[in-house]
Protein backbone atom coordinates (compact mmCIF):
# COMPACT_ATOMS: atom_id res chain seq x y z
CA UNK A 1 0.00 0.00 0.00
CA UNK A 2 1.17 3.47 -0.98
CA UNK A 3 0.64 6.64 0.61
CA UNK A 4 -1.72 7.85 -2.08
CA UNK A 5 -2.18 11.61 -0.40
CA UNK A 6 -1.22 13.68 3.01
CA UNK A 7 1.79 12.67 5.35
CA UNK A 8 1.84 10.65 8.51
CA UNK A 9 3.90 12.37 11.69
CA UNK A 10 4.95 10.38 14.36
CA UNK A 11 6.12 13.15 17.12
CA UNK A 12 7.42 15.49 14.35
CA UNK A 13 8.97 12.91 12.22
CA UNK A 14 7.78 11.94 8.35
CA UNK A 15 7.29 8.49 7.64
CA UNK A 16 8.28 9.28 4.15
CA UNK A 17 11.06 11.50 4.51
CA UNK A 18 12.71 9.74 8.38
CA UNK A 19 11.27 6.50 7.87
CA UNK A 20 13.85 4.92 10.59
CA UNK A 21 13.00 7.53 13.20
CA UNK A 22 9.63 7.79 12.94
CA UNK A 23 9.00 3.77 12.97
CA UNK A 24 12.09 3.93 15.95
CA UNK A 25 8.59 5.56 17.79
CA UNK A 26 6.49 3.04 17.28
CA UNK A 27 5.84 -0.93 19.09
CA UNK A 28 3.42 -2.88 17.26
CA UNK A 29 2.28 -6.23 16.72
CA UNK A 30 0.32 -7.41 13.68
CA UNK A 31 -2.28 -9.76 13.54
CA UNK A 32 -0.54 -12.92 15.90
CA UNK A 33 2.47 -12.10 17.67
CA UNK A 34 5.42 -14.05 15.54
CA UNK A 35 8.02 -14.92 16.71
CA UNK A 36 10.73 -16.97 16.04
CA UNK A 37 9.61 -20.44 17.39
CA UNK A 38 12.94 -22.58 17.48
CA UNK A 39 14.57 -20.09 19.08
CA UNK A 40 14.00 -19.10 23.17
CA UNK A 41 11.93 -16.26 24.49
CA UNK A 42 15.25 -14.23 25.46
CA UNK A 43 16.92 -15.14 21.86
CA UNK A 44 13.70 -13.27 20.57
CA UNK A 45 14.24 -10.34 22.99
CA UNK A 46 17.77 -10.27 21.93
CA UNK A 47 16.21 -9.98 17.85
CA UNK A 48 14.49 -7.01 18.87
CA UNK A 49 17.02 -5.77 21.46
CA UNK A 50 19.66 -5.55 18.56
CA UNK A 51 17.86 -3.49 16.25
CA UNK A 52 16.60 -0.96 18.89
CA UNK A 53 19.01 1.95 20.32
CA UNK A 54 20.30 1.37 23.63
CA UNK A 55 18.02 -1.53 25.21
CA UNK A 56 20.25 -2.51 28.16
CA UNK A 57 20.26 -5.97 29.98
CA UNK A 58 18.37 -4.38 32.58
CA UNK A 59 15.73 -2.95 30.50
CA UNK A 60 15.18 -6.32 29.28
CA UNK A 61 15.14 -8.53 32.62
CA UNK A 62 12.51 -5.18 33.75
CA UNK A 63 10.16 -6.33 30.85
CA UNK A 64 10.20 -9.92 31.09
CA UNK A 65 9.32 -9.54 34.55
CA UNK A 66 6.62 -7.07 33.99
CA UNK A 67 4.62 -9.50 31.53
CA UNK A 68 5.22 -12.21 34.05
CA UNK A 69 7.30 -14.70 31.83
CA UNK A 70 10.78 -14.73 34.16
CA UNK A 71 10.11 -17.99 34.90
CA UNK A 72 9.65 -19.55 31.27
CA UNK A 73 12.06 -16.87 29.39
CA UNK A 74 14.81 -18.98 28.51
CA UNK A 75 12.25 -21.82 26.70
CA UNK A 76 11.93 -22.39 23.50
CA UNK A 77 9.02 -20.72 22.07
CA UNK A 78 7.24 -23.56 19.89
CA UNK A 79 6.76 -24.71 23.95
CA UNK A 80 4.79 -21.37 25.22
CA UNK A 81 0.97 -21.82 25.51
CA UNK A 82 -0.70 -18.42 23.33
CA UNK A 83 -1.34 -16.30 25.97
CA UNK A 84 2.74 -16.69 26.62
CA UNK A 85 3.83 -16.03 23.07
CA UNK A 86 0.66 -12.57 23.50
CA UNK A 87 2.73 -11.86 26.64
CA UNK A 88 6.05 -11.81 24.70
CA UNK A 89 4.29 -10.03 21.62
CA UNK A 90 3.52 -7.35 24.00
CA UNK A 91 6.84 -7.48 25.45
CA UNK A 92 8.76 -7.21 22.30
CA UNK A 93 6.92 -4.15 21.15
CA UNK A 94 7.70 -2.27 24.61
CA UNK A 95 11.37 -3.24 25.00
CA UNK A 96 12.03 -0.11 22.95
CA UNK A 97 9.76 2.21 24.96
CA UNK A 98 8.32 3.25 21.82
CA UNK A 99 5.22 6.36 22.21
CA UNK A 100 3.18 5.11 19.91
CA UNK A 101 1.93 1.45 20.38
CA UNK A 102 -0.33 -0.39 17.60
CA UNK A 103 -1.99 -3.85 18.20
CA UNK A 104 -4.27 -5.61 16.53
CA UNK A 105 -6.61 -7.40 18.03
CA UNK A 106 -4.63 -7.67 21.42
CA UNK A 107 -7.14 -9.97 23.17
CA UNK A 108 -6.94 -12.72 20.91
CA UNK A 109 -6.99 -15.90 22.33
CA UNK A 110 -6.30 -15.28 25.16
CA UNK A 111 -8.82 -16.44 28.11
CA UNK A 112 -10.77 -13.94 30.18
CA UNK A 113 -8.11 -13.65 33.06
CA UNK A 114 -5.34 -12.68 30.64
CA UNK A 115 -8.15 -10.23 29.05
CA UNK A 116 -8.52 -8.46 31.48
CA UNK A 117 -4.44 -8.91 32.60
CA UNK A 118 -4.13 -6.57 29.25
CA UNK A 119 -6.85 -4.58 29.52
CA UNK A 120 -5.69 -3.34 33.19
CA UNK A 121 -1.83 -3.33 31.25
CA UNK A 122 -2.47 -1.19 28.57
CA UNK A 123 -4.60 1.22 30.63
CA UNK A 124 -2.14 2.01 32.93
CA UNK A 125 0.43 2.14 30.23
CA UNK A 126 -1.39 4.94 28.76
CA UNK A 127 -1.91 6.62 32.08
CA UNK A 128 1.55 6.34 33.42
CA UNK A 129 3.90 6.43 30.89
CA UNK A 130 1.91 8.76 28.43
CA UNK A 131 1.73 6.14 25.60
CA UNK A 132 -1.18 6.81 23.27
CA UNK A 133 -2.23 2.72 22.38
CA UNK A 134 -3.94 1.93 19.25
CA UNK A 135 -6.10 -0.90 18.95
CA UNK A 136 -8.01 -2.63 16.37
CA UNK A 137 -10.85 -4.99 16.99
CA UNK A 138 -13.87 -6.20 16.19
CA UNK A 139 -15.35 -6.87 19.71
CA UNK A 140 -17.10 -4.00 20.49
CA UNK A 141 -17.92 -5.22 23.75
CA UNK A 142 -13.78 -5.55 24.46
CA UNK A 143 -12.86 -1.92 22.63
CA UNK A 144 -15.71 -0.29 24.81
CA UNK A 145 -13.64 -1.52 27.98
CA UNK A 146 -10.24 -0.71 26.41
CA UNK A 147 -10.43 2.72 24.95
CA UNK A 148 -11.42 6.69 25.16
CA UNK A 149 -11.81 6.93 21.39
CA UNK A 150 -13.24 4.66 18.57
CA UNK A 151 -12.63 5.22 14.84
CA UNK A 152 -14.58 3.62 12.42
CA UNK A 153 -13.32 2.72 9.17
CA UNK A 154 -16.04 1.24 6.55
CA UNK A 155 -14.82 0.11 3.18
CA UNK A 156 -11.49 1.57 4.19
CA UNK A 157 -12.75 4.75 4.84
CA UNK A 158 -12.38 6.59 8.07
CA UNK A 159 -16.20 7.59 8.56
CA UNK A 160 -16.41 8.66 12.35
CA UNK A 161 -14.38 9.56 15.58
CA UNK A 162 -16.40 9.21 18.87
CA UNK A 163 -15.50 9.27 22.10
CA UNK A 164 -16.23 5.32 23.65
CA UNK A 165 -18.09 7.35 27.06
CA UNK A 166 -20.77 10.10 27.11
CA UNK A 167 -19.73 13.23 25.64
CA UNK A 168 -20.53 15.54 29.19
CA UNK A 169 -22.91 16.50 31.31
CA UNK A 170 -25.57 18.17 29.58
CA UNK A 171 -26.49 15.52 27.39
CA UNK A 172 -29.78 13.56 27.65
CA UNK A 173 -30.14 9.89 28.25
CA UNK A 174 -33.22 8.03 28.52
CA UNK A 175 -33.49 6.83 31.77
CA UNK A 176 -35.74 4.19 33.07
CA UNK A 177 -37.46 3.99 36.31
CA UNK A 178 -38.85 0.64 38.09
CA UNK A 179 -41.92 1.63 40.24
CA UNK A 180 -44.94 0.17 41.23
CA UNK A 181 -47.21 1.97 39.14
CA UNK A 182 -45.96 3.38 36.00
CA UNK A 183 -49.12 5.16 35.05
CA UNK A 184 -49.24 7.08 38.32
CA UNK A 185 -45.89 7.83 37.61
CA UNK A 186 -45.91 8.83 34.34
CA UNK A 187 -49.18 11.56 35.16
CA UNK A 188 -46.61 13.26 37.83
CA UNK A 189 -43.90 13.60 35.25
CA UNK A 190 -46.24 15.28 32.47
CA UNK A 191 -47.76 17.34 35.42
CA UNK A 192 -43.98 19.14 36.03
CA UNK A 193 -43.73 19.24 31.94
CA UNK A 194 -41.76 15.93 31.34
CA UNK A 195 -42.59 13.72 28.66
CA UNK A 196 -42.64 9.83 29.71
CA UNK A 197 -43.64 6.84 28.62
CA UNK A 198 -45.65 4.37 30.70
CA UNK A 199 -45.17 0.55 30.59
CA UNK A 200 -46.49 -1.68 33.40
CA UNK A 201 -44.25 -1.41 35.86
CA UNK A 202 -41.79 0.71 33.68
CA UNK A 203 -41.13 4.03 33.15
CA UNK A 204 -39.18 5.58 30.17
CA UNK A 205 -37.93 9.77 29.95
CA UNK A 206 -35.47 11.38 28.78
CA UNK A 207 -33.85 13.77 31.07
CA UNK A 208 -30.47 15.61 31.51
CA UNK A 209 -28.49 13.97 34.52
CA UNK A 210 -29.28 16.83 37.06
CA UNK A 211 -33.01 16.67 36.86
CA UNK A 212 -33.11 12.86 37.82
CA UNK A 213 -32.51 13.59 41.67
CA UNK A 214 -35.75 15.90 40.99
CA UNK A 215 -37.65 13.24 39.29
CA UNK A 216 -36.79 10.96 42.12
CA UNK A 217 -37.74 13.66 44.71
CA UNK A 218 -41.29 14.05 42.70
CA UNK A 219 -42.38 10.90 42.82
CA UNK A 220 -41.27 9.88 46.59
CA UNK A 221 -43.50 12.97 47.65
CA UNK A 222 -46.31 11.36 45.75
CA UNK A 223 -45.60 8.02 47.36
CA UNK A 224 -44.50 5.88 44.73
CA UNK A 225 -42.28 3.09 45.37
CA UNK A 226 -38.76 3.06 43.35
CA UNK A 227 -37.43 -0.48 42.91
CA UNK A 228 -34.39 0.56 40.22
CA UNK A 229 -33.35 3.59 38.31
CA UNK A 230 -30.77 3.17 35.44
CA UNK A 231 -29.81 5.27 32.40
CA UNK A 232 -30.15 3.04 29.24
CA UNK A 233 -27.23 3.64 27.55
CA UNK A 234 -26.68 2.42 24.11
CA UNK A 235 -23.84 0.20 23.63
CA UNK A 236 -21.12 1.04 21.35
CA UNK A 237 -22.59 -1.83 18.91
CA UNK A 238 -25.76 0.09 19.07
CA UNK A 239 -24.25 2.66 17.96
CA UNK A 240 -21.80 1.17 15.58
CA UNK A 241 -24.70 -0.32 13.74
CA UNK A 242 -26.59 3.10 13.57
CA UNK A 243 -23.73 4.91 12.06
CA UNK A 244 -22.40 2.39 9.54
CA UNK A 245 -25.81 1.96 8.66
CA UNK A 246 -26.53 5.63 7.96
CA UNK A 247 -24.05 6.12 5.71
CA UNK A 248 -24.86 3.06 4.24
CA UNK A 249 -28.29 4.67 3.32
CA UNK A 250 -26.26 8.04 2.37
CA UNK A 251 -24.06 6.17 0.13
CA UNK A 252 -26.79 4.27 -1.32
CA UNK A 253 -29.56 6.88 -1.27
CA UNK B 1 23.34 -3.00 9.39
CA UNK B 2 26.04 -4.71 11.42
CA UNK B 3 23.18 -5.46 14.38
CA UNK B 4 20.93 -7.10 11.26
CA UNK B 5 23.79 -9.17 9.97
CA UNK B 6 24.25 -10.72 13.39
CA UNK B 7 20.52 -11.02 13.81
CA UNK B 8 20.54 -13.24 10.96
CA UNK B 9 23.50 -15.29 12.06
CA UNK B 10 21.48 -16.21 15.02
CA UNK B 11 18.74 -17.09 13.39
CA UNK B 12 20.55 -19.48 10.95
CA UNK B 13 23.09 -20.68 13.33
CA UNK B 14 20.34 -21.62 16.34
CA UNK B 15 18.66 -24.17 13.87
CA UNK B 16 19.69 -27.82 13.78
CA UNK B 17 18.92 -28.05 9.83
CA UNK B 18 22.53 -26.35 9.57
CA UNK B 19 24.51 -28.51 11.58
CA UNK B 20 22.59 -31.54 10.08
CA UNK B 21 24.27 -29.99 6.77
CA UNK B 22 28.00 -29.56 8.55
CA UNK B 23 27.37 -33.03 9.65
CA UNK B 24 26.25 -34.15 6.13
CA UNK B 25 28.84 -32.49 4.76
CA UNK B 26 31.85 -33.65 6.53
CA UNK B 27 30.38 -37.72 6.22
CA UNK B 28 30.80 -37.09 2.32
CA UNK B 29 34.18 -36.39 3.05
CA UNK B 30 35.42 -38.85 5.14
CA UNK B 31 33.57 -41.68 3.25
CA UNK B 32 34.96 -40.09 -0.20
CA UNK B 33 38.01 -40.56 1.79
CA UNK B 34 37.88 -44.32 2.65
CA UNK B 35 36.53 -44.95 -0.55
CA UNK B 36 39.60 -43.46 -1.90
CA UNK B 37 42.09 -45.10 -0.11
CA UNK B 38 40.59 -49.12 0.17
CA UNK B 39 38.26 -49.48 -2.96
CA UNK B 40 40.08 -47.04 -5.50
CA UNK B 41 43.15 -48.99 -6.86
CA UNK B 42 45.77 -45.60 -6.78
CA UNK B 43 48.38 -46.04 -9.49
CA UNK B 44 51.61 -47.50 -8.83
CA UNK B 45 53.47 -45.60 -6.23
CA UNK B 46 56.12 -44.07 -8.15
CA UNK B 47 59.76 -45.38 -7.60
CA UNK B 48 62.44 -43.05 -6.58
CA UNK B 49 65.07 -44.03 -8.66
CA UNK B 50 64.16 -44.59 -12.24
CA UNK B 51 61.19 -42.26 -12.41
CA UNK B 52 62.24 -40.30 -15.19
CA UNK B 53 62.94 -42.91 -17.52
CA UNK B 54 59.69 -44.20 -16.96
CA UNK B 55 57.99 -41.24 -17.16
CA UNK B 56 59.99 -40.87 -21.04
CA UNK B 57 58.79 -43.71 -21.59
CA UNK B 58 55.07 -42.87 -20.54
CA UNK B 59 55.30 -39.60 -22.79
CA UNK B 60 56.70 -40.97 -25.35
CA UNK B 61 53.96 -43.33 -26.00
CA UNK B 62 51.25 -40.63 -25.18
CA UNK B 63 52.92 -38.67 -28.04
CA UNK B 64 52.83 -41.35 -30.42
CA UNK B 65 49.03 -41.95 -29.26
CA UNK B 66 48.54 -38.42 -29.55
CA UNK B 67 48.87 -38.40 -33.56
CA UNK B 68 45.30 -40.67 -33.90
CA UNK B 69 43.33 -39.05 -31.69
CA UNK B 70 40.53 -36.82 -32.64
CA UNK B 71 41.10 -32.89 -31.98
CA UNK B 72 38.62 -32.59 -29.36
CA UNK B 73 40.88 -35.37 -27.11
CA UNK B 74 44.07 -33.45 -27.59
CA UNK B 75 44.15 -30.75 -25.57
CA UNK B 76 44.42 -32.57 -22.41
CA UNK B 77 47.37 -34.96 -23.68
CA UNK B 78 49.06 -31.86 -24.91
CA UNK B 79 48.71 -30.84 -21.44
CA UNK B 80 50.13 -33.62 -19.55
CA UNK B 81 52.99 -34.00 -21.96
CA UNK B 82 54.27 -30.50 -21.42
CA UNK B 83 54.03 -31.29 -17.70
CA UNK B 84 55.74 -34.65 -18.13
CA UNK B 85 58.81 -32.43 -19.98
CA UNK B 86 58.86 -30.26 -17.32
CA UNK B 87 59.08 -32.32 -14.50
CA UNK B 88 62.34 -34.71 -16.18
CA UNK B 89 63.75 -31.20 -17.31
CA UNK B 90 63.50 -29.85 -14.10
CA UNK B 91 64.30 -32.84 -12.03
CA UNK B 92 60.58 -32.88 -9.99
CA UNK B 93 59.51 -36.43 -9.63
CA UNK B 94 55.72 -36.82 -9.68
CA UNK B 95 53.85 -38.09 -6.35
CA UNK B 96 52.08 -40.27 -4.70
CA UNK B 97 48.42 -39.60 -4.04
CA UNK B 98 48.57 -37.73 -1.12
CA UNK B 99 46.90 -35.04 0.98
CA UNK B 100 46.98 -32.31 -1.79
CA UNK B 101 45.59 -34.84 -4.31
CA UNK B 102 42.76 -35.37 -1.83
CA UNK B 103 41.76 -31.84 -1.34
CA UNK B 104 41.88 -31.52 -4.84
CA UNK B 105 39.47 -34.41 -5.72
CA UNK B 106 37.68 -33.44 -2.77
CA UNK B 107 36.91 -30.11 -4.76
CA UNK B 108 33.57 -32.01 -6.50
CA UNK B 109 31.80 -31.73 -3.57
CA UNK B 110 31.20 -28.33 -4.08
CA UNK B 111 28.47 -29.00 -5.60
CA UNK B 112 26.74 -30.02 -2.43
CA UNK B 113 27.84 -26.90 -0.89
CA UNK B 114 26.16 -25.42 -3.15
CA UNK B 115 23.18 -27.70 -2.59
CA UNK B 116 23.26 -26.36 1.23
CA UNK B 117 23.80 -22.56 -0.19
CA UNK B 118 21.11 -22.29 -2.18
CA UNK B 119 18.65 -24.02 0.30
CA UNK B 120 19.81 -21.41 3.04
CA UNK B 121 19.45 -19.02 0.63
CA UNK B 122 16.17 -19.63 -0.44
CA UNK B 123 14.79 -19.90 2.84
CA UNK B 124 16.32 -16.41 4.29
CA UNK B 125 13.81 -14.45 2.84
CA UNK B 126 10.84 -17.14 2.08
CA UNK B 127 10.79 -18.54 5.97
CA UNK B 128 10.37 -15.26 7.45
CA UNK B 129 7.07 -14.77 5.25
CA UNK B 130 6.02 -18.24 5.86
CA UNK B 131 6.82 -17.70 9.89
CA UNK B 132 4.67 -15.06 9.68
CA UNK B 133 7.86 -12.74 11.42
CA UNK B 134 8.53 -10.99 8.19
CA UNK B 135 5.77 -8.17 9.43
CA UNK B 136 7.66 -7.71 12.88
CA UNK B 137 10.99 -7.67 10.75
CA UNK B 138 9.81 -4.29 8.47
CA UNK B 139 8.13 -2.72 11.33
CA UNK B 140 11.76 -2.25 12.67
CA UNK B 141 13.26 1.14 12.23
CA UNK B 142 15.67 -0.11 9.25
CA UNK B 143 14.73 0.45 5.58
CA UNK B 144 13.93 -2.71 3.63
CA UNK B 145 16.84 -2.30 1.20
CA UNK B 146 19.11 -2.60 4.65
CA UNK B 147 16.78 -5.68 5.69
CA UNK B 148 17.43 -7.78 2.08
CA UNK B 149 21.18 -6.63 2.35
CA UNK B 150 22.01 -7.95 5.24
CA UNK B 151 20.27 -11.51 4.04
CA UNK B 152 22.17 -11.15 0.97
CA UNK B 153 25.67 -10.58 2.92
CA UNK B 154 24.48 -13.80 5.43
CA UNK B 155 24.22 -15.78 2.30
CA UNK B 156 27.91 -14.54 1.48
CA UNK B 157 29.14 -15.74 4.74
CA UNK B 158 27.85 -19.01 4.79
CA UNK B 159 28.94 -19.50 1.43
CA UNK B 160 31.89 -18.87 2.49
CA UNK B 161 31.79 -20.94 6.08
CA UNK B 162 30.70 -24.31 4.60
CA UNK B 163 33.25 -23.87 1.82
CA UNK B 164 35.78 -23.60 4.72
CA UNK B 165 34.20 -26.34 6.30
CA UNK B 166 34.46 -28.44 3.22
CA UNK B 167 37.93 -27.32 2.52
CA UNK B 168 39.17 -28.08 6.01
CA UNK B 169 37.76 -31.57 6.24
CA UNK B 170 39.73 -32.35 3.52
CA UNK B 171 42.73 -31.31 4.79
CA UNK B 172 41.84 -33.17 8.09
CA UNK B 173 41.01 -36.43 6.17
CA UNK B 174 43.54 -36.32 3.76
CA UNK B 175 46.59 -35.93 6.06
CA UNK B 176 45.21 -37.99 7.93
CA UNK B 177 44.13 -40.87 5.36
CA UNK B 178 47.15 -39.89 2.89
CA UNK B 179 49.90 -38.32 4.88
CA UNK B 180 50.95 -34.77 3.52
CA UNK B 181 53.40 -35.98 0.42
CA UNK B 182 56.54 -35.22 -0.13
CA UNK B 183 58.17 -31.92 -0.72
CA UNK B 184 57.42 -31.99 -4.74
CA UNK B 185 53.60 -32.14 -3.99
CA UNK B 186 53.45 -28.66 -2.68
CA UNK B 187 54.36 -27.73 -6.12
CA UNK B 188 51.39 -27.59 -8.39
CA UNK B 189 52.23 -27.82 -12.52
CA UNK B 190 49.56 -26.43 -15.19
CA UNK B 191 50.01 -25.74 -18.84
CA UNK B 192 48.36 -22.51 -20.12
CA UNK B 193 49.25 -21.12 -23.26
CA UNK B 194 52.07 -23.15 -24.38
CA UNK B 195 53.59 -22.66 -20.79
CA UNK B 196 54.11 -24.78 -17.82
CA UNK B 197 53.92 -22.65 -14.69
CA UNK B 198 54.90 -23.82 -10.96
CA UNK B 199 52.65 -22.29 -7.76
CA UNK B 200 52.14 -23.22 -4.81
CA UNK B 201 50.19 -25.91 -3.85
CA UNK B 202 47.98 -24.26 -1.11
CA UNK B 203 47.22 -21.39 -3.07
CA UNK B 204 46.67 -23.09 -6.39
CA UNK B 205 43.72 -25.25 -4.27
CA UNK B 206 42.33 -22.42 -2.38
CA UNK B 207 42.10 -20.83 -6.24
CA UNK B 208 40.50 -23.42 -7.24
CA UNK B 209 38.04 -23.89 -4.79
CA UNK B 210 36.95 -20.30 -4.82
CA UNK B 211 36.62 -19.94 -8.50
CA UNK B 212 35.17 -23.12 -8.59
CA UNK B 213 32.18 -21.46 -6.23
CA UNK B 214 31.64 -18.83 -8.98
CA UNK B 215 28.75 -20.99 -10.14
CA UNK B 216 27.12 -21.70 -6.76
CA UNK B 217 27.37 -17.84 -6.05
CA UNK B 218 25.01 -16.71 -9.07
CA UNK B 219 22.87 -20.15 -8.29
CA UNK B 220 22.59 -18.88 -4.97
CA UNK B 221 21.81 -15.39 -6.00
CA UNK B 222 19.41 -16.35 -8.07
CA UNK B 223 17.56 -18.39 -5.56
CA UNK B 224 17.47 -15.70 -3.36
CA UNK B 225 15.89 -13.96 -5.59
CA UNK B 226 13.16 -16.31 -6.88
CA UNK B 227 12.14 -17.00 -3.37
CA UNK B 228 11.90 -13.00 -2.42
CA UNK B 229 9.38 -12.55 -5.58
CA UNK B 230 7.11 -16.05 -4.98
CA UNK B 231 8.07 -15.75 -1.18
CA UNK B 232 8.43 -19.81 -1.09
CA UNK B 233 11.79 -21.51 -0.68
CA UNK B 234 10.53 -24.71 -2.56
CA UNK B 235 10.28 -23.13 -6.30
CA UNK B 236 13.30 -21.50 -5.68
CA UNK B 237 15.42 -24.45 -4.35
CA UNK B 238 13.68 -26.58 -7.11
CA UNK B 239 14.73 -24.33 -10.13
CA UNK B 240 18.18 -23.53 -8.56
CA UNK B 241 19.37 -27.36 -7.59
CA UNK B 242 17.75 -28.24 -10.97
CA UNK B 243 20.39 -25.99 -12.66
CA UNK B 244 22.96 -26.59 -10.35
CA UNK B 245 22.66 -30.19 -11.36
CA UNK B 246 22.05 -30.02 -15.10
CA UNK B 247 23.16 -26.61 -16.38
CA UNK B 248 26.83 -27.82 -17.53
CA UNK B 249 25.17 -30.63 -19.47
CA UNK B 250 22.42 -28.56 -20.58
CA UNK B 251 24.85 -25.89 -21.69
CA UNK B 252 27.24 -27.76 -23.24
CA UNK B 253 24.02 -29.75 -25.39
CA UNK B 254 23.42 -25.92 -26.39
CA UNK B 255 27.24 -24.99 -27.02
CA UNK B 256 27.41 -27.91 -29.85
CA UNK B 257 24.49 -26.33 -31.89
CA UNK B 258 24.40 -22.54 -31.53
CA UNK B 259 26.75 -19.74 -30.83
CA UNK B 260 24.45 -17.97 -28.35
CA UNK B 261 25.35 -20.68 -25.96
CA UNK B 262 27.95 -18.37 -24.73
CA UNK B 263 25.39 -16.21 -23.30
CA UNK B 264 23.76 -18.63 -21.07
CA UNK B 265 25.24 -18.08 -17.45
CA UNK B 266 26.54 -21.91 -17.00
CA UNK B 267 29.05 -21.38 -20.08
CA UNK B 268 30.38 -18.68 -18.23
CA UNK B 269 30.91 -20.27 -14.42
CA UNK B 270 33.95 -21.93 -15.19
CA UNK B 271 36.19 -19.59 -14.35
CA UNK B 272 39.26 -22.34 -13.93
CA UNK B 273 39.03 -23.07 -17.54
CA UNK B 274 40.13 -20.22 -18.53
CA UNK B 275 43.42 -20.31 -15.93
CA UNK B 276 43.53 -23.74 -17.67
CA UNK B 277 43.17 -22.94 -21.21
CA UNK B 278 39.75 -24.31 -22.13
CA UNK B 279 36.79 -22.46 -22.47
CA UNK B 280 33.55 -24.29 -22.83
CA UNK B 281 33.10 -22.36 -26.64
CA UNK B 282 36.07 -21.64 -28.70
CA UNK B 283 36.67 -18.19 -28.40
CA UNK B 284 35.60 -16.60 -25.28
CA UNK B 285 37.93 -14.87 -22.90
CA UNK B 286 37.99 -14.57 -19.19
CA UNK B 287 36.88 -11.31 -19.83
CA UNK B 288 33.72 -12.08 -21.43
CA UNK B 289 32.51 -14.43 -18.95
CA UNK B 290 33.22 -12.24 -16.12
CA UNK B 291 31.30 -9.50 -17.96
CA UNK B 292 28.43 -12.14 -18.45
CA UNK B 293 28.13 -12.74 -14.74
CA UNK B 294 28.15 -9.50 -13.78
CA UNK B 295 24.87 -8.97 -15.81
CA UNK B 296 23.36 -11.75 -14.36
CA UNK B 297 24.57 -10.64 -10.86
CA UNK B 298 22.77 -7.37 -11.25
CA UNK B 299 19.91 -8.97 -13.27
CA UNK B 300 18.79 -11.44 -10.27
CA UNK B 301 20.03 -8.16 -7.61
CA UNK B 302 17.63 -5.54 -8.93
CA UNK B 303 14.90 -8.33 -9.18
CA UNK B 304 14.92 -9.09 -5.61
CA UNK B 305 15.70 -5.75 -3.91
CA UNK B 306 12.82 -4.13 -6.48
CA UNK B 307 10.54 -6.77 -5.77
CA UNK B 308 11.08 -6.54 -1.63
CA UNK B 309 11.13 -3.22 -1.41
CA UNK B 310 8.08 -2.19 -3.70
CA UNK B 311 5.11 -4.85 -2.89
CA UNK B 312 3.12 -5.26 -0.50
CA UNK B 313 3.77 -7.86 2.61
CA UNK B 314 0.41 -8.41 3.75
CA UNK B 315 -0.77 -11.75 2.54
Amino acid sequence: MRISSGEILINGRSIASDFENAVRQIGAIVENPEMYKFLTGYENLKQAARLAKGVTKERMDEIIDLVGLTPRIHDKVKNYSLGMRQRLGIALCLLHDPKILILDEPTNGLDPAGIREIRNYLRSLAREKNLAVIVSSHLLSEVELMCDRVAIMQKGRLIDVQKVHGEGDAERQTYRFTVNDADRAANVLKSKGIEAAADGQKLEAALAKQQVPDVIKWLVEENLLIYEVKPLRKTLEDRFLEITAAKEAAVNG
Amino acid sequence: MGNLIVNEFVKIFKRKSTYAMFLFLILIVVGGGFLTKYLNSLDEPVSQDNWKEELAKETEQMKKDLEEMPASMRAAFEDEIAINEYRIAHDLPPSDYNMWSFIGDSGTYITIVGLFVIIVAAGIVANEFSWGTIKSLIIKPYKRWKILLAKYVMVLLFMLIVLALLFISAVAVGAVLFGPGDGGSQIHLSYADGKVVEQSQLLYLAKSYLLNSVGVLLLATMAFMISTIFRSSGTAIGISVFLLLAGDTITSFFAMKFDWAKYILFANTNLMAYLEGKPMVEGMTMGFSITMLTIYFIVFQVLAFLFFTKRDVSN
